[in-house]
């Protein structure tokens, strides 16, 4: 924990520096905090393990949450969180359900799990107390 | 997805890189989409990608950094050919500063200066920025048909303006084809040019501002430069300082 209190003390520059996938690990995973939808898809791609590619992604999103995912979100997203080294992707083998074409597949990588823990821990952290939390249900007015 | 529809998306799916055109396409199918929502989809994706690769300096430097101000002032350059054309050839006198007193010598000067300084800007648009050159496209023809709608030329055909485009294009195409260009072909066009342009002003002939059109010719040859630099650093080379470290141990 000291490593991560040390990064943020650092200036922006420095702080950037510090930021390469090659270099100490935990630096990498407690400075990348994820968006909403990057963790839905992380989230997904985690859930669906081996059969995780761009369809299937999509419609577990638009299942759990009840709303319409682009491909434009999806695949944009995607490219997103490989550059972070939080995915990997690769193209896989086509079906004729697909008309003969390929799937682009995609695994959650070690760092994408820690990043989606992070993630989850900070939103119930921050929801702790909150009316609308689950286990304050009774408290709600 | 209905049989009518499907060469829509089809076409419209080229618009992206290979293997993601065979994902989105294919998951798209497997989504059993409409043919409207297909096209939402894939135009959508193609518009996020344009608007991400805009999020960089170089897209900017290829349409106003280069695109834009070379077509303007190259557009009156051809224009400028074309009347000292007409007047040597047909003793038409069409009215085009800085020209009129040019002789075939000075002609000829400018039609070499104009396919040089079309071509090595259109290499190095198509160096800045390959995927954005539909904008940069785009910024070329703009001058050019500003020019025809503002100037009424009555000696001159009207593609004159567009002179310039021909050379530009192959320019364009010889960077896509051959991102390499060798110093010393590079280095030939740069000082040719710059001798040609020192003559044309000597013999005043030259708008001061077309001197701002040799920057890309001399980026030619820092880009030769540093190409054949980064050649000397492929590992797979056996004269790389790599390998000769370790035969040295």
């Amino acid at each position: 924990m000291t490593h991560k209190r040390d990064v943020r003390d650092l200036p922006g520059r420095a702080k950037r520096e510090r930021l390469d996938p090659m270099s100490n690990y935990y630096y990498n995973v407690f400075l990348i905090m994820l968006g909403e939808f990057e963790y839905l898809l992380i989230t997904a791609a985690a859930g669906l393990g081996e059969n995780a590619y761009g369809a299937a992604i999509r419609e577990e999103i638009e299942a759990t949450t009840d709303r319409r995912c682009s491909m434009g979100a999806l695949y944009t997203t995607i490219d997103r969180l490989e550059a972070k080294g939080l995915l990997k992707t690769w193209m896989g083998e086509a079906t004729p359900q697909r008309g003969g074409r390929a799937k682009r597949m995609v695994r959650v990588t070690s760092k994408g799990v820690h990043a989606a823990k992070e993630f989850y821990d900070a939103v119930m952290r921050v929801s702790h107390g909150a009316s609308w939390a689950g286990h304050r249900a009774g408290n709600s007015s | 997805m209905t049989g009518v529809g499907w060469p829509l998306v089809d076409l419209a799916s080229r618009l992206l890189d290979r293997d993601e055109r065979e994902a989105v396409v294919g998951d798209l199918l497997e989504a059993n989409e409409t043919t409207w929502q297909a096209l939402l989809n894939v135009f959508g994706l193609v518009l996020r990608r344009q608007a991400l690769l805009w999020k960089q300096l170089s897209p900017w430097l290829a349409a106003f950094g280069v695109a834009l101000p070379s077509s303007y002032l190259l557009t009156y350059v051809s224009l400028s050919v074309s009347c000292t054309y007409q007047r040597l050839v047909y003793h038409r006198f069409a009215p085009c500063w800085p020209t009129g007193h040019e002789g075939f010598l000075l002609l000829l000067c400018h039609i070499i200066l104009l396919i040089a300084w079309s071509w090595a800007g259109g290499f190095v648009v198509g160096a800045v920025s390959r995927r954005t050159l539909w904008v940069s496209a785009a910024f070329c023809v703009f001058p050019c048909v500003f020019c025809l709608a503002a100037f009424p030329f009555e000696f001159l055909p009207k593609l004159c303006p567009f002179l310039f485009l021909l050379p530009a294009i192959l320019g364009v195409r010889h960077r896509l084809r051959n991102p390499r260009i060798s110093l010393n072909s590079a280095f030939l066009l740069a000082v040719t040019t710059t001798a040609l342009m020192i003559f044309a002003w000597s013999n005043d002939a030259l708008w001061i501002l077309n001197w701002a059109l040799i920057w890309p010719v001399w980026y030619l040859v820092a880009t030769a430069r540093k190409s054949g630099q980064e050649g000397n650093t492929e590992p797979w080379r056996m004269d790389h300082p790599t390998y000769t470290r370790m035969s040295q141990r």
